[in-house]
């Protein structure tokens, strides 16, 4: 079967590959371009620690062809913020103690950004907030503080509250 | 000291490790690559038990790309374990369960090793098989037909598929029934349920040109896995270096070797680093589950529901390997004698050899079985004796100075103020609010777990500290904890401290990240190395403030002797220039309390150390139709002794009620004829954040004397009593308790439609 | 597990190129099915074919009789659609329960339909309301009705080189609801232990039933219309009685398996459940005492 070339964006910036046809969009992103903060796990878009944004979007990275990708935008946890510059989720999220090992947390944290642009500036309610992370597994915090940090991020990034 | 004046200590800190974790750039074990690294996959058995005819692997080994296959007949003959040796990397001549390895496989891709797997030829003989635990007590059929070969701990009792047998005994049990009001006896059940760990088991070894390997994995228990890797290789332990990168979860899962051995073998054999790294399905049929088990409880009350005296049995599935089972049933007695005082007692538990795949040590393991049997029940006496559960419950808890069941004396003992706390927060007065809902509520007890740590810590010439520790942060925050300890202690602030990775060639000892012992044990060992840094400088500064050591202070960085001072920095700079720098070696280990070994059978934790108390209460509903259970509000009450960072506290609380809610209703790794039948997370079903409601923690503090300014062990507890309290809650919604885990609404429809007949 | 992807860019190219590979190729959209089926071993097609991006599949536009639901439309979308939030709330009731957002959020109606899963969760709302299929192929177009469609368990009457072009239905009547009702272990991330879509008409007083359609998922190899059920309706008064024998009848026309989600047994006990309960809700969204 035929290799082919894949122009995608990533995080803003352009890239050329040569993948199989196969491969997931997960592989490629720690395979083949070696950004890991996308995690792998049940790789049957169960657990969502492999989410990024697709044209804003949340999606599994895991049973998302490649190929399938060519000419579109994709973000990942790495697009998000630096350490110097933390999205208002980011920072909340250890603001809030909702990081405990930290292996969902990339999925988490995009899972939410694309439930919170749906409708900017509004604030969600905890149940919405819940059914908006139920594809992503955590095992580690029973969700309770994850769901504060989105809460807290929801309002700040609405303009509601400053980032301090 | 008191907590009232800590600065670091018991503030609700961000972890050090959040702004990596969160940034994507923590790196895991999972996520760790080597140039030029091959790729390892493990060949399994299809059949339960069977004898092997026929292995050709060179079908497999000519495929290109591939650059080793490997079985039993490379590697060395060693059988290892813990309490009992009895485990070999690859079946030998026999699998035992179905996942059994048998081969391994590198080749340069992940896709060419999985080819190469269906190109390995193997022919098998089934033999009979065992899969009942209580049927493989008596059994003809031996998943070990050469159990007495093995080496063994001496303390471990074993007998054909036996692993383990140990026991508790006081007073006389048949005198005491005979004299008894009631007496009650019940049979529960609980199934196997996996620690779900987000971040599947991966390693990455390479070995060196001088015949050193080194292997990246996420252990939780590196020197231990240091120590397997060094039997397994046959190679002194010190030619095996383990470094831990990060670690996505382990709760117990990733204590014992997984995938390291294999991946450090193939790499032997292809001079090349190899990782491996496994599937959800391999997660599912071979790694180190929840035990299952049955347990059995005859108890004896007076009229006012005084318990008398308990016997108690716990039968656990170990599986084709010991594992940790011969220890986990044994603690498992402790359990079940709960928090009460029972003046007879005969406990007795049975490790068992089964054709299934091998079950391990799950966070507070043999906890959430013995509570669901011993909690489940005492509802259940309340019930017919009409005392309110929390009446039955305040009429026999121990109290300070009281005996536990290896007759050691309770100190720190917490347990009513649980019981009162839980019971308020959730409106006890009002048990059963409307139709179909109930309240429930259980308590229980747990060990910090001994073992010793040690650290280094190094006061660097800017005045920060450096930690060094063989102590893996799992997620807790437990290292977070003890670096608020030492900041603490020497006047600094948290951002003042830096933690190396964990490396078993440069760290001292650490027994690991399990048995609630971490913050515990490192913290204490940061304690003893302050203490000693503090002498280190006092002795310099003596010099340099002309004053005595005795006036001296650490202040805000300082070390202060009445008004003079010294700022840490500097006399870490002096120390560069005269002594080669401020460096202490801290060592922590618990004490063990002192027992009646008149008590005690074959018991490897014979006495707990540190113990803490619980209390869950919950409020919940259940459809009356479909079964399903609806929870509110839960509520923990949990003495931790001294909360070092309540945050993160609250976060295993939150994490470990969720494992339970877990456990209590919906996960079962399903076997049928020695196959699971639902080797994928679609099937195996872990809570999502809309099955687990908010949980409400009270943290409740009744200082220790041994932890570090008080502190209990804290991690494990929080998923012991979820299945009992939610048993008892549902109880008090429909009448009836579910003596079987998972309660799934399958199994309490079925039990309303039973009694509507 | 290897094919080699094809990405045309119209129509007319998808069904081409499918004709020419005959029955080694697949259509692919949000491929949450069809990734994990090839990864599983359950399919090895040579040939994916990506309708992902096809221009005008996607979208739901109201028509003259009703509603035209484009096979590309994503569940998220049909989720938060303003026109189903009404009357068709199943619609929206059983996107909602389609795996988690990331899934929702690519995974397309249409693909949903032509995996035939007998658990699929948009089927019976679909089926209650007597949804067409528009299909295009080689052969040329044709319309077939949806219950005619699914004939097995990943089974359908598609053609080699067919593709769903459309999902039709008309308008509910006046006096009309829609409920969507299932039961899974957990309360999220589930595949339907059983699930069950109802469509009720009462008469103009609101108190007796001019017509009920149901459909019931997971009870059988296909989503069933259960129509001794909903002929039983027919001129009853609204209410517990006729909702219960509805219930009953629904769960003597399914013939569910036993397997590691549930028991044969309770996943009948269920459908009695849930279509009681599924006409229950349209009756009080009828009469506006629920949303």
């Amino acid at each position: 079967m035929s290799r082919r070339i894949l122009n995608v964006v990533i995080n803003g910036e352009r890239h050329e590959l040569l993948i199989e046809p196969h491969w997931t969009l997960l592989q490629v992103l720690r395979g083949q371009i070696g950004m890991m903060g996308t995690k792998e796990n049940c790789l049957e878009a169960e657990c969502g620690v492999c989410t990024v944004l697709l044209e804003g979007k949340a999606v599994n990275s895991c049973i998302l062809l490649a190929g399938q990708v060519e000419g579109r935008a994709i973000t990942t946890i790495e697009g998000l913020g630096d350490p110097e510059h933390l999205h208002p989720l980011q920072a909340a999220f250890i603001e809030h103690g909702a990081v405990q090992c930290g292996y969902c947390i990339p999925g988490m944290i995009l899972s939410a950004k694309s439930f919170l642009d749906e409708n900017p500036g509004r604030q969600p309610t905890r149940q919405e907030i819940r059914e908006a992370l139920a594809g992503t597994l955590c095992r580690c915090t029973g969700y309770g503080k994850i769901v504060d940090a989105v809460a807290a991020a929801a309002q700040r990034m609405a303009g509601k509250e400053p980032t301090p | 000291m008191s907590a009232r004046n800590f600065r670091v200590a018991g503030q609700r800190l961000p972890r050090m490790d959040g702004i990596g974790k969160v940034t994507g750039k923590h790196v895991y074990a999972a996520d760790f690559t080597l140039a030029g690294m091959l790729f390892g996959k493990i060949l399994r058995s299809t059949r339960a038990h069977a004898l092997i005819r026929r292995l050709d692997t060179s079908r497999a080994a000519a495929m290109p790309g591939v650059r080793a296959v490997i079985t039993a007949a490379d590697i060395p003959a060693v059988r290892f374990g813990q309490a009992v040796r009895d485990t070999t990397v690859f079946a030998l001549d026999r699998v035992l369960f179905m996942g059994h390895p048998i081969a391994a496989v590198a080749a340069v891709s992940l896709e060419i090793a999985v080819q190469a797997l269906a190109a390995i030829d193997v022919d098998y003989e089934d033999l009979p098989a065992v899969f009942d635990m209580e049927a493989a007590l008596k059994s003809a059929v031996l998943v070990h037909p050469e159990w007495a070969t093995y080496k063994a701990l001496p303390i471990i009792a074993r007998s054909g598929n036996i692993s383990g047998r140990a026991r508790i005994k006081a007073g006389d049990v048949e005198a005491a029934f005979a004299g008894a009001h009631r007496v009650y006896e019940h049979r529960f059940t609980t199934a196997l349920q996996h620690p779900g760990y987000t971040e599947p088991r991966a390693a990455v070894a390479d070995w060196d040109a001088n015949g050193n390997v080194t292997v990246w994995t996420g252990t939780q228990l590196p020197f231990d896995t240091q120590n397997t890797l060094a039997e397994i290789l046959d190679l002194p332990s010190s030619r095996v270096r383990v470094i831990v990168p990060g670690i996505g979860g382990g709760f117990g899962g990733k204590l014992r070797i997984g995938v390291e051995h294999f991946a450090a073998l193939l790499a032997r054999k292809t001079a090349r680093p190899v990782r491996v790294i496994t599937t959800s399905e391999e997660e599912l049929t071979h790694s180190y589950p929840r035990q299952a088990t049955v347990v059995t409880l005859k108890t004896g009350v007076d009229r006012d529901g005084h318990l008398l005296a308990r016997q108690g049995r716990i039968v656990l599935d170990c599986g084709a390997y010991a594992g940790s089972g011969p220890a986990t049933a044994a603690i498992a007695l402790q359990v079940l004698a709960g928090p009460y005082k029972t003046a007879a007692l005969a406990l007795e538990s049975f490790a068992v050899y089964t054709n299934k795949g091998t079950s391990g040590s799950f966070r507070g393991p043999a906890g959430p079985m013995a509570n669901f049997a011993v909690e489940s029940q005492m509802d259940m006496i309340a019930a017919d004796l009409g005392l309110d559960p929390l009446e039955i419950r305040l009429r026999n808890i121990v109290h300070e100075g009281d005996r536990g069941p290896s007759g050691e004396v309770l100190r720190a003992v917490s347990i009513e103020e649980c019981l009162r706390r839980a019971a308020a927060a959730i409106g006890w007065d009002d048990r059963k609010p409307a139709p179909g809902r109930g309240k429930g509520i259980a308590c229980g007890w747990w060990m910090t777990t001994g073992g010793s740590s040690g650290v280094y810590v190094k006061i660097n010439p800017d005045g920060s500290a450096t930690l060094v520790s063989g102590a893996v942060e799992i997620g807790t925050g437990a290292i977070t904890g003890a670096s608020q300890i030492l900041a603490e202690e020497l006047s600094l602030d948290l951002a003042d401290i830096s933690v190396t990775g964990v490396d078993t060639q440069a760290a001292p000892y650490d027994y690991g990240a399990q048995g609630s012992r971490t913050a515990f044990s490192v913290g204490n060992a940061c304690l003893a190395a302050a203490a000693d840094l503090r002498r280190q400088m006092f002795a310099i500064a003596a010099a340099q403030l002309d004053a005595p050591v005795e006036a001296m202070v650490l202040r805000d960085k300082h070390v202060v002797a009445g008004d003079k001072s010294i700022s840490i920095a500097e006399v870490a700079r002096i120390s560069r220039l005269s002594g080669g720098g401020l460096i202490a070696h801290g060592t922590a280990i618990s004490p063990s309390p002192a027992y009646d070994p008149g008590r005690l059978e074959n018991h490897p934790l014979p006495a707990w150390n540190t113990p803490s108390f619980h209390a869950h209460a919950v409020d919940l509903s259940v459809d009356p139709d479909t079964g399903t259970v609806d929870i509110h509000r839960y509520v923990v009450a949990q003495d931790v002794g001294f909360a070092i960072n309540p945050t993160y506290i609250e976060g295993q609380i939150e994490g470990g009620v969720a494992q339970g809610i877990g456990q209590a209703l919906s996960e079962e790794i399903v076997y049928q004829d020695g196959k699971v039948m639902n080797a994928n997370l679609t099937d195996y079903k872990m809570p999502t954040a809309l099955d687990v409601p908010d949980i409400e923690s009270i943290l409740v503090e009744c200082a220790s004397v041994a932890g570090p300014y008080g502190a209990k062990g804290v991690g494990e507890p929080p998923c012991i009593e979820p299945p009992a309290a939610i048993a008892n809650a549902i109880a008090a919604a429909t009448g009836f308790w579910l003596p079987s885990l998972p309660m799934t609404a399958e199994k309490i429809a079925r039990e309303l439609r039973a009694r509507r007949k | 597990m290897s094919f080699d992807l094809h990405r045309p860019s119209s129509l007319a190219e998808a069904v081409a190129l499918a004709g020419l590979f005959g029955p080694g190729a697949r259509f692919i959209a949000g491929g949450t099915d069809v990734v994990i089926q090839i990864n599983r071993g359950k399919i090895a097609p040579a040939h994916l074919i990506d309708i992902s991006l096809l221009p005008g599949l996607a979208g739901i536009a109201a028509t003259a009789e009703g509603y035209a639901i484009g096979p590309l439309t994503t569940y998220r979308t049909i989720e938060r659609h303003a026109a189903f939030q009404g009357p068709l709330s199943a619609l929206v009731e059983a996107a909602a329960v389609v795996g988690g957002h990331q899934v929702r959020n690519i995974a397309t109606v249409g693909g949903n339909i032509v995996n035939a899963s007998p658990a699929a969760d948009f089927v019976p709302p679909l089926l209650t309301l007597d949804a067409v299929l528009d299909i295009a192929g080689p052969q040329g177009d044709r319309t077939v009705a949806l219950r005619d469609f699914i004939t097995g368990p990943g089974k359908t009457s598609l053609g080699a080189g067919e593709l769903v072009t459309a999902i039709r239905f008309a308008r509910l009547a006046a006096n009309s609801a829609t409920a969507f009702f299932k039961e899974g272990r957990r309360k999220a991330m589930e595949i339907s232990v059983v699930c069950v879509a109802a469509s009720l008409t009462l008469d103009a007083s609101g108190t007796r039933c001019v017509s009920a359609r149901l459909a019931v998922g997971a009870a059988g190899p296909t989503a069933l219309r259960p129509e001794r059920a909903e002929a039983s309706l027919a001129g009853q008064a609204a209410g517990l009685t006729s909702f219960r024998d509805a219930g009953r009848l629904a769960a003597e026309a399914s013939s569910p398996i036993s397997d590691v989600r549930a028991s044969a047994d309770h996943r009948r006990h269920l459908v009695a459940v849930l279509v009681e309960r599924a006409l229950t809700r349209c009756a009080e969204r009828i009469a506006g005492a629920r949303p």
